[in-house]
């Protein structure tokens, strides 16, 4: 074991490195819900069940890629669950095509109280590129009420960790500014 | 070919296109020519709305003949009183799924088709409602309707399998894991898969009729986000098409480039893959090496190209981006990662519970593959030798020494092996890419398009072949624009694949073939 360590040490072996602007862009989050919701109580600790709203399928690989080595988003207390009944987030990628509206919006009324919904990616924000096609509805916003954006095409899995984070210190302190 | 010419009213020969005319009522007899006498491929088959020409309909179907590089198009007009053709999907079976989708987009109805449910349109959607006619209106009620999905008004009919001990599990479309939305109905008898019945299009966006709204140079942005990890090919397939009907020829490092950054998207798509299917069975450390590797991959690809999945390089008549001039980065990646692959592939070999899994599960006959037209990894799977890098060589295909790979097998282990062999064998193309130099810059500035032009396009994705076909109207905007993507030939063939296998095993049988839902759905 020490042998290991000190093998590693002096190759000085590297790992795959964190995006180098990992820690910019303030821009990519916008919190829209009420300051009332805000309070409501959730602590560092969320699941979040994923709904592919009819993308392109980048935004679902980018939030697969949370998962792996890298970005490794459970060390943050956040965490994807295949049940909406074990949800706190529902996260919608996809500009909403009509033929899964149905889907989305009965997985959001199989979420328990309370629950924030963040629509991930331009699609899910207000159509994106697919904007005024007649078989989407143009974001998730006109399908159920949406609490938080996270702008991108698609977002980073740095940008989606770190609007999460901003979310759950939100959440925790109550302190957010509230836009 | 002279039987076919025999009847031809017209014919047109452009680039490698050859447009040939035929008479309605020739075209079943010219399709089972092509299909049967000359072992022809079915590569798609597509309706336009072409009224404000000459007041019909017309039906191509593009067929391509092994060691021919040309592509044969035959076509034939309908009107919107005798808007009936004979169905052809008796005799090629590749045929049922266009046939149904130009029902549902365009009314044009397949006479003879053994099934006549809607394959687009889910319950809610107006009947006698067709998008892609240009006439075509809808009501806001009629849109709000179709939401809400409850309404019926085109029931389906699942497939019932009756008998004892035979029992029905229906699955999404909202699915446990982080993937795209589809529905399906197993019935089983105990653990074995007895039948499957997919039903696909959740993620209909209306994208070709989406196309003819934004314009030819918009609709690179759209062509980049019909699948995600495919984006790179399928701007590649697009702006080619748009190129041909141009008459540009796009300089020799813009084809470098395009070359280069479609291998890479090859090489992160089959990596990934590879790394997945260790997740369908359970291998986790087998899951995140192959995501780790991935990982690596994509950071170069932001590197190069300031997006993760390729998108915003391509232009009409070029690229903008000299990514040649980053050789040493790619070369530093690269070699990093080839190394780490060569681990994971002595891991996932070397584990007996693993390669036990893939072996014989999924298995995909070749002549099931062939009657369907399967195309990429699949495909090659199944001993079938099809890649349009090497029938239709395109971009700078023609010049570079690369082999085709092709199993015979077709099970879960023969597609990870296809793809292992794939993924070495674009790093050594790109490795031979970065080695010469190219002449030219890196965009030319296209010229206009000439009103009622049309032109093919066409790529080689990671999934399969890819094809656009694109016509102008008379002021150069676009008409009718068709994608065919791999997953819309390769869908139908899953249930092939996993009859027989245990439900535990359809994750990575679906896995195994990776098929985009975005992509297929349109
Ligand atoms: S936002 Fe972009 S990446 Fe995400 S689904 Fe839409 S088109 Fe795809």
């Amino acid at each position: 074991m020490i042998k290991e360590i000190l093998k590693n040490l002096l190759t000085k072996k590297s790992a795959i490195p964190f995006p180098e602007d990992f820690k910019g862009n303030n821009e990519m989050l916008e919190i829209i819900s009420s300051k009332k919701k805000i309070e409501t109580g959730f602590k560092r600790s969320i699941k979040i069940r994923q709904v592919d709203s009819g993308s392109c399928n980048a935004c679902e690989w980018e939030c697969t890629a949370l998962s792996n080595p890298i970005y490794d988003i459970q060390r943050f207390g956040i965490d994807f669950t295949a049940s909406p009944r074990h949800a706190d987030i529902l996260l919608v990628t996809g500009p909403v095509s009509r033929q899964m509206e149905l889907a989305l919006r009965k997985t959001y009324l199989a979420m328990p109280e309370p629950k924030l919904v963040v629509a991930c990616g331009d699609c899910a924000i207000d159509g994106g590129i697919y904007k005024g096609s007649y078989a989407v509805t143009n974001g998730a916003a006109n399908v159920i009420p949406v609490d938080c954006c996270i702008k991108g095409c698609p977002p980073s899995p740095s940008d989606i960790i770190q609007a999460l984070k901003k979310l759950l210190d939100a959440l925790a302190d109550n302190k957010a500014q509230i836009k | 070919m002279d039987k076919i010419l025999a009847k031809a009213k017209r014919t047109k020969e452009y680039l490698n296109e050859y447009y040939i005319e035929i008479k309605k009522n020739d075209f079943k007899e010219v399709c089972s020519y092509l299909s049967h006498d000359k072992n022809a491929i079915l590569r798609m088959m597509f309706g336009t709305d072409e009224r404000e020409i000459d007041g019909t309909f017309k039906i191509y179907s593009v067929f391509t003949i092994y060691g021919n590089e040309r592509f044969f198009i035959i076509y034939f007009s309908l009107t919107e009183e005798d808007n009936a053709f004979p169905s052809i999907t008796h005799d090629i079976p590749a045929a049922h799924w266009y046939e149904r989708e130009i029902k549902d987009m365009l009314g044009l109805i397949p006479d003879g088709h053994p099934d006549t449910r809607s394959l687009v349109f889910h319950d809610a959607f107006p009947k006698d409602s067709y998008p892609l006619r240009k006439d075509w209106n809808i009501s806001d009620a009629d849109l709000e309707e179709w939401g809400k999905g409850i309404a019926k008004k085109r029931p389906y009919n699942f497939m019932e399998v009756k008998g004892e001990g035979i029992y029905e599990i229906p699955v999404g479309p909202v699915h446990a894991g982080i993937i795209e939305p589809g529905h399906f109905r197993f019935s089983a008898v105990g653990e074995t898969i007895f039948f499957l019945e997919s039903r696909l299009f959740y993620t209909h966006k209306g994208t070709e009729k989406h196309f003819e709204k934004l314009g030819f140079t918009e609709g690179v942005k759209l062509a980049e986000r019909i699948s995600g990890t495919s984006s790179y090919s399928y701007s590649c397939a697009y702006c080619m098409a748009v190129e041909r009907m141009t008459g540009a020829e796009i300089t020799e490092k813009a084809k470098a480039v395009r070359t280069l950054l479609i291998e890479l998207e090859r090489l992160y798509n089959h990596i990934g893959d590879i790394g997945n299917m260790c997740a369908g069975t359970g291998l986790q450390v087998g899951y995140a090496k192959g995501a780790a590797i991935k990982e690596s991959l994509m950071q170069l690809n932001e590197r190069l190209t300031g997006s993760r999945y390729l998108r915003g390089v391509n232009i009409i008549g070029g690229v903008n981006k000299d990514i040649l001039l980053c050789k040493d980065d790619i070369f530093s990646t690269l070699s990093m990662a080839i190394k780490k692959y060569k681990e994971l592939m002595k891991l996932l070999l070397g584990t007996v519970s693993h390669v036990e899994r893939l072996e014989n599960t999924g298995r995909l006959s070749k002549e099931i593959a062939q009657k369907l037209g399967v195309t990429g990894v699949a495909a090659r799977a199944s001993g079938i030798e099809d890649d349009l890098r090497k029938t239709h060589p395109h971009l700078l295909y023609e010049r570079l020494a690369f082999e085709e790979h092709v199993m015979s097998k077709g099970d879960v282990l023969a597609r990870m092996m296809i793809r292992a062999e794939e993924a070495e064998c674009s790093i050594s193309i790109i490795s031979s890419l970065l080695e010469n130099k190219y002449k030219g810059d890196p965009a030319v500035q296209p010229n206009n398009i000439p009103g009622y032009s049309s032109a093919l396009g066409f790529a080689e994705t990671p999934h399969g072949s890819l094809f656009f076909w694109i016509k102008a109207d008379k002021n150069g905007r676009p008409l009718r624009v068709k994608f065919r993507s791999p997953s819309f030939c390769n869908w139908p063939a899953v249930p092939f694949a996993v009859h027989g296998n245990i439900v535990p095993d359809f994750p990575l049988c679906n896995k195994s073939f990776n098929l985009s839902y975005s992509g297929c759905d349109m």
